[in-house]
This record gives structure tokens, C-alpha cells and sequence, in this order.
């Protein structure tokens, strides 16, 4: 089966371009050009994965990526043309999984839209503990205290690959490589605003995290089963 | 001993932090300065004032005095010349009774003169017992008065002090002797001296004296008062104007002086001073909004080209993975756009980045980071290149951590960007990474023993689009920013970026980094020069990460003692096939 990515920009030509790029790929492309329209569009075309461009008319792409995580977990991957630290981790805040600068290569965007769409296959049932959460991998479920905690599927491998080798420290480009599927050095950015948002959902209190614990210097690593 | 001495040092210390307080508070109070220098010409002024007033009350008392002493003093020798010359007496016994009935009868007479003395010549061979109604006082009668005495016939004034014992008060006083001479019969010339005391006028004098230090204690008090309230009045208004424009100094653009009502000079200075911080205030909101406009035509230009630009990037990529579809021309066609268009991004990243730190609008992001763990990274990714020019890339790491506050992606950046400079500009020869930490800075030098820089490219090098060899840059593909770009992200930073070269010897780059923010870089915890001859032997201690050009095993340290590491070896070792790129064919 195709996944379906939907393309949120008002630069038609681009949309086009990206269209015909997806399905050289194999991918189904959507489009929707402003963002007073992308939330209908997404509940019409139920896609696997959403490209947003952080520029829209009507509402921007921050509000757009607010109301489609309020509803739903799906991958959301920006279009930015600012670098700037406040714009990229406004976005990454406002829900967005990853980001991929304008001007990007097709491939790069490819790798990016395949990373957030791979899905773990595992060998057999899989349940882990990390600080007071429990884990079930192959049911993609977290739970605490007999409740759930929602998590988006980048959260959730996040939070497992930390979680699968409880003893071991990983450095922010570890985790790049791991959740995000960089292979060179990328913005750690993306680590410390998903590690933050991981927190609020998991952490009881996120100012003296238990769960996902800051390594000072060197990164983050699992807290302690307990 | 030691004591003394202890406690001679704690003194002079104290006296020098004494003196410098004094000092400090003489400079900075303009206050302090007016009111001393009034008084120290006020206190001047009535010193001379005192002195004269003084000086010519005593004199004209002393006068007034002493005309009276000698008109007094020449009616009484008188008096006393006519009793001697009526007198029968001619007997010793008689002249005897004589001469001290006659000091008598001045002693009780009203004379103002308080002690009498009837001397007789010393050239008289037959002469009395000298009398007086205080014989004592003979001593304090110079043998000059007597001298002069005897030789007029007028009177001889003196200015003496009576010793206390032949005072009523028992305390000296300064007193006048009047000498004059007298002629008593048969026994021929005595000397008659009058002694009159003074103290009245003394009193006088001094009563006089102590009104006047009064009265000059209070005129300068008056005077010290005086110029305090009169500066005060107008050193405030000025010192107020000092505090409120260091205000203004320090960013407070709205500090304002309060209205001064009334036309004079600090009203008007007041009134100016508002208007200067008020045009002020207006000139910088405008800059503000300038920048502010350009910051937002900055990001606006950078969206607006950056996503055709996105859309022909990804068309001419398209264009590109089917170019073996395409006819020759139209094939090359395909790569030359393909590969250009990679050139223009870059040149516009950069572009745009240059004018985000014209606008100010540059943001460090800092973390703690191990600038080790960042000169790893960057000499790992730069190896392809160095492996295609055949460089040998060396890193010399220090054992303790570089830890420091930085923006990691600047950092690397910066990193990035020298090494690659530096392997593209070796020639062949080796580079050596060099990262130095101490106490307040970390550093990385990056070495190469290329072609080097002249005194004056040296100057150049960071200017915008500035190319060490213009022929080379093209086949390089710099975009002539990437310093440029560099030395504003190490000031970002407080940091330094500073180069070194000398033609045919190298050049070498230097990125010192604070530690933590607010520190202030004093020196660099490397040499800017780096090593100073080429890499004889890789550094001990140190894994030297090592780049043979090809070979089964590339992370394999090769044996020493077999492989030259002098870097030449290494360089004509054989090269793998270039590339076949654009950079290649056009060189």
C-alpha cells in the first residue's frame, strides 16, 4: 500500500515539484495550499504523513502543526526557509517531528519522509520499564500506573530507544541517527525540544525528571526501572 | 623590632588608602574643590588682614604711650632737677636722706611711671649708694641706655621686659625706661631712670588681637558656608545632569531631567539637555526600526528566493537522474546545472547569513559542549577531501575536556570551514588540528604548510569575497565568505579568530572561545602559529588519525619505522582517481 503524504504550501510550483518527486518515490501526494484549509484536508484525506510549510496564508504552518497534533500523531515534517533558532524551534515546539530547510535535495527529503514513516518490525513481544512507565513495543503502548500516555510515534521511539539500553548514555548525534535517521551531524535541537515534549507527557514532574534523565555535557539516558 | 615594623606597614597601608580616598574624592567632587580653594584663599586674605590690623594697633598704642611716658617723664626730671639744685643738703648723710626722700617722693607722687631708680655715674669717685625704690631693677638697665644717657641731656627711651619679681601681676611685662640725668649738689651727675610697664596697652593689644581671630574664625566659617551653598546651588543641577546622562549612556534612552521653571542658566541647560536626550531617543527608535525592517526584508528575501529556488534545486535533480536519457549537449546541460545550483545555495546560505549578522539579527544558542567531540566530528568529515587531495590530516587533542559554553553549530561551522580551507590550500602537505584548553578559553589552531599568506593577505583575509588566489578559488568553489562568515560567528561568540602566515612556510588559523559567558579573553591557551615545522613524527600520546590515500585497512596506523610520517611520503603515495566532477574539469 502507498503511504499518503499531504503537502501543505502555497508555493504551487513547489507543491507540483514535490508531487512528482513522491511518486517517483512511491509515495501518494495531497495537496492543500493555506493553512485555513489544511486541517479539512487532513481529516478528508487521513494521510500517513504531513509536509508543512512554516509560511502559509491564513493560519501558519506553528498553529497548523498545534491542531493537527491536538488531534492526531501523525508525522509531521516542516518546510522552513528560516534557520533561525526561535522560528525552527517555535515549530519543533508547536508538534512538528523533524524540519528540512529550504533549499533541500529530493533525496534528502525522501530519507527524511521514509525515516518518519519506517516502522520498527519486531521479532516477537517486546515490554520494557523505564523510571515508573512501562512499555509494551509490539502494542505501542506506554502506560503508567495502569493509565496511558499518548505518545506521537516519534515520542515513542524516542523514548524506546532510550529505554532499550538502559545502562548506555546517548549523545544527541546518537539519537539523531537512531530516532531521526541522520547520518551526519544535524541540528540537536530537534533532540532537546522532543525530549522536552517526551517529558511533559512521561514525566510526573518535568522540572526533576525520573524518566528520561539529562547527562550533563554529554547528553541523555533511561531512568531506572522502578 | 618586628612589631614596629608590622605595625609601620599597617600604618603606611592605611595612609595610602587614606590619601587615595582623599584623592579620589578631591576628583570627583568639583563641590570639594570650590569650598577648599575659597577657603584656602579666605584663610590667606584674613591672615594679611589679621596681621596688618594687628601690626598698626600695636604700633600706634606703643606711640600714644610713649609720648605720654616722655612728656610726663621730662616734667618730672624737671621737678626733680630743681628740688636737687634748692637743696642745702651738703653732708653724706644729708645727700644720702636726699637722694632717697627724692625717690620718694617720686615713688608717691601721681606719675604713671611705676619704679624709680637715681643711679650715680661710674666716673664719680665720691658717689652715694645708688637708690631705688626697687634697686633690683638696676639689672635690667643696659649699660648702652646708661651710655646714652649720660651723653644728652635729654631723655633715653628703652623698650624692656620687667622680670616678674618687680611686677605687681608677678608676671613679666614689657615695660619703656626713660633715662635721664640729674645734677645733685656736691656730688655731681646722676642718672635718674623711670621704669613704666606697659601691660595696660599689652592687654589692650591682645584683647584686640582675640576680637579680630574671632572675627576672622567667623568671616571664614561665613566664607566655607557661603561658597558650599553657592556651589551646591549650582553643582547639583549639574550633577544631576551627570547622573542622568550616564543614564542615557547606559541605554535608559527615556531619562529625563525634571522641568526647570525661569530663564536662567540651568533652566536652559536643563531644558536643552531634554531636548538632546529627547532627538536622541527619536534617532535611535529610528535606527531601530531600520534595522528591524532590514532584519525582516533579510527573512522575507530569504523565503521568497529560497523556495524556487527549492523547486528548481529538486526539477534540475530530476533532471539530472534521467540525464542518461538525454542527448550529449542536453545531458551536459543537465550536470552543469546540477552542479552550479549547488554553488548558488551555498552562495546564497552564505549571503544570507553575512546580512543576518549585518542586521544584528545573528542568535547565539549555546550549550556546554567538548570542543574535542566538535574538532572529531569536523577532521572525520573533512577526510574524503583530504584523501582526494592527498593531505595528511593530523588532530592533536589535550586529555582534559574542552568544555565551554558555545553555539555548536557556529562552532563547527567555523571548524568546518578552516579545515577545509586549509586542506584545499596544503598543496599536498600535511594540516595539524591542534586543540589547547586552560582555565578561562579553549582553542583550536589549524595548521597547513601550504602556500601560505603574505603580511598584507594576511590583513585581507577575512574581508568578504576576498580570494587568496583568484586563478585557484574557482576550482575550489568557495564562496570567498566562509572567513568572513567565520570571524563574525567567533565574535558572536567573545571570541577570536586570527590568522598567521608567511608565504611558501604555511599559514595557521586560530579560534579562541571563552569558556563561559563574560569571561574576557586576555590570551589563548594555543600559540598562533601551531607547531612550528612540519609534522616530523606524529605527537605521542596522541592517536594520530591518519589518512593513507588507499589501502585495505584506512584506519590502520602504519608502522613508523617503515613509513616515512614526514608527511612527503604520504603525499606521493599513490591518489585514487580523481573524481570525475565539474571542480576537476575545470582545473
Amino acid at each position: 500500500m502507498k503511504s499518503r503524504v499531504l503537502v501543505v504550501d502555497d508555493d504551487t510550483a513547489l507543491s507540483e515539484m514535490i508531487g512528482i518527486v513522491l511518486k517517483s518515490e512511491g509515495f501518494e501526494p495531497t495537496f492543500c495550499a493555506d493553512g485555513d484549509g489544511a486541517l479539512v484536508a487532513f481529516r478528508d484525506e487521513q494521510p500517513d504523513l504531513v509536509l508543512l510549510d512554516l509560511m502559509l496564508p491564513g493560519k501558519d504552518g506553528i498553529e497548523v502543526a498545534r491542531e493537527i497534533r491536538a488531534e492526531s500523531g501523525v508525522p509531521i515534517i516542516m518546510l522552513t526557509a528560516k534557520t533561525d533558532t526561535v522560528d525552527v524551534v517555535l515549530g519543533l515546539e508547536s508538534g512538528a517531528d523533524d524540519y528540512v530547510t529550504k533549499p533541500f535535495k529530493p533525496k534528502e527529503l525522501v530519507a527524511r519522509i521514509r525515516t518518519r514513516l519506517r516502522r520498527t518490525d519486531d521479532p516477537g513481544p517486546e515490554r520494557l520499564r523505564i523510571g515508573d512507565v512501562e512499555i509494551d513495543v509490539t502494542g505501542h503502548n506506554v502506560v503508567r500506573d495502569g493509565e496511558r500516555i499518548s505518545l506521537t510515534p516519534l515520542e515513542f521511539d524516542l523514548l524506546v530507544a532510550l529505554a532499550r539500553k538502559p545502562w548506555q548514555v546517548f549523545t544527541r548525534e546518537v539519537l539523531l541517527e537512531k530516532v531521526w535517521g541522520y547520518r551526519h551531524s544535524a541540528d540537536t535541537r530537534l533532540v532537546n525540544v522532543h525530549v522536552q515534549r517526551l517529558r511533559s507527557k512521561v514525566e510526573r514532574d518535568p522540572e526533576n525528571p525520573t524518566v528520561v534523565l539529562t547527562v550533563r555535557g554529554v547528553g541523555y539516558k533511561a531512568g531506572a526501572p522502578r | 623590632m618586628r612589631r614596629v615594623r608590622r605595625a609601620w606597614r599597617r600604618w603606611r597601608a592605611w595612609a595610602v588608602s587614606r590619601t587615595r580616598y582623599v584623592v579620589r574624592r578631591w576628583r570627583s567632587s568639583l563641590q570639594l574643590r570650590v569650598v577648599t580653594s575659597a577657603l584656602a584663599l579666605g584663610v590667606v586674605a584674613v591672615a594679611l588682614l589679621g596681621l596688618y590690623l594687628s601690626v598698626s594697633i600695636r604700633d600706634g598704642l606703643f606711640e600714644q604711650r610713649v609720648d605720654r611716658i616722655e612728656r610726663e617723664n621730662a616734667s618730672m626730671t624737671e621737678q626733680v632737677r630743681t628740688s636737687f639744685s634748692n637743696s642745702p643738703a651738703t653732708s653724706r648723710s644729708d645727700l644720702q636722706l636726699l637722694l632717697t626722700q627724692m625717690v620718694q617722693t617720686l615713688a608717691s607722687s601721681a606719675s604713671s611711671a611705676q619704679d624709680f631708680l637715681l643711679l650715680s655715674a661710674p666716673d664719680q669717685p665720691q658717689s652715694l649708694a645708688d637708690t631705688g625704690t626697687q634697686p633690683g631693677l638696676k639689672d635690667i638697665i643696659s649699660a648702652d641706655l646708661r651710655e646714652a644717657t649720660r651723653a644728652t641731656d635729654g631723655q633715653v627711651l628703652q623698650s624692656v621686659r620687667v622680670p616678674g619679681q618687680y611686677t605687681e601681676s608677678e608676671v613679666a611685662e614689657p615695660g619703656v625706661v626713660v633715662g635721664s640725668t640729674v645734677e645733685v649738689p656736691s656730688l655731681g651727675t646722676y642718672e635718674l631712670y623711670a621704669v613704666y610697664s606697659l601691660q595696660a596697652e599689652q592687654e589692650t593689644l591682645s584683647f584686640v588681637q582675640r576680637t579680630l581671630a574671632i572675627g576672622a574664625l567667623a568671616i571664614l566659617a561665613l566664607l566655607g558656608v557661603l561658597t558650599w551653598v553657592v556651589t551646591r546651588q549650582t553643582v547639583a543641577p549639574v550633577r544631576r545632569a551627570a547622573t542622568v546622562a550616564s543614564r542615557l549612556a547606559d541605554g535608559h534612552l527615556d531619562e529625563r531631567l525634571p522641568d526647570a521653571k525661569g530663564q536662567d542658566e540651568m533652566a536652559t541647560l536643563t531644558r536643552t539637555f531634554n531636548e538632546m536626550a529627547g532627538n536622541l531617543e527619536d534617532q535611535i527608535a529610528r535606527m531601530e526600526e531600520l534595522s528591524a525592517a532590514q532584519r525582516r526584508f533579510v527573512s522575507d528575501v530569504s523565503h521568497e528566493l529560497r523556495t524556487p529556488l527549492t523547486t528548481i534545486r529538486m526539477a534540475g535533480e530530476v533532471i539530472h537522474a534521467s540525464r542518461d536519457e538525454l542527448d550529449p549537449a542536453a545531458r551536459r546541460s543537465a550536470e552543469l546545472l546540477y552542479t552550479q545550483l549547488d554553488r548558488f545555495e551555498i552562495l546564497l546560505t552564505d549571503l544570507l547569513e553575512i546580512s543576518r549578522f549585518d542586521a544584528g539579527a545573528a542568535v547565539l544558542d549555546v550549550e556546554q559542549r567538548d570542543l574535542r567531540d566538535i574538532v572529531t566530528a569536523v577532521t572525520d568529515s573533512a577526510m574524503p577531501l583530504a584523501e582526494t587531495k592527498s593531505v595528511f590530516l593530523s588532530v592533536t587533542l589535550p586529555d582534559e575536556p574542552a568544555t565551554a559554553d558555545v553555539d555548536p553549530r557556529r562552532v563547527e561551522r567555523v571548524v568546518r570551514n578552516l579545515v577545509v580551507n586549509a586542506v584545499e590550500h596544503a598543496e599536498g602537505k600535511p594540516v595539524e588540528v591542534t586543540v589547547g584548553v586552560d582555565a578561562d578559553a579553549v582553542a583550536v589552531v589549524v595548521r597547513d604548510h601550504g602556500v601560505g599568506l603574505a603580511p598584507d593577505e594576511i590583513e585581507r583575509v577575512f574581508h568578504r569575497f576576498w580570494r587568496a588566489d583568484p586563478a585557484r578559488a574557482r576550482t575550489t568553489g568557495g564562496t570567498g565568505l566562509g572567513l568572513a562568515i567565520s570571524l563574525e560567528d567567533a565574535r558572536l561568540h567573545a571570541g577570536r579568530l586570527e590568522a598567521w602566515g608567511r608565504p611558501g612556510e604555511g599559514a595557521s588559523f586560530r579560534l579562541t572561545l571563552p569558556r563561559r559567558a563574560g569571561i574576557r579573553l586576555q590570551g589563548s591557551p594555543l600559540p598562533l602559529e601551531g607547531p612550528s615545522k612540519g609534522v616530523a613524527a606524529p605527537p605521542t600520546g596522541q592517536l594520530p588519525v591518519l589518512n593513507p590515500p588507499t589501502g585495505p585497512t584506512p584506519t590502520a596506523i602504519p608502522e613508523l619505522g617503515v613509513v616515512d610520517v614526514d608527511g612527503v611520503d604520504i603525499a606521493h603515495a599513490p591518489v585514487p582517481p580523481a573524481r570525475p566532477d565539474v571542480d576537476e574539469e575545470a582545473r
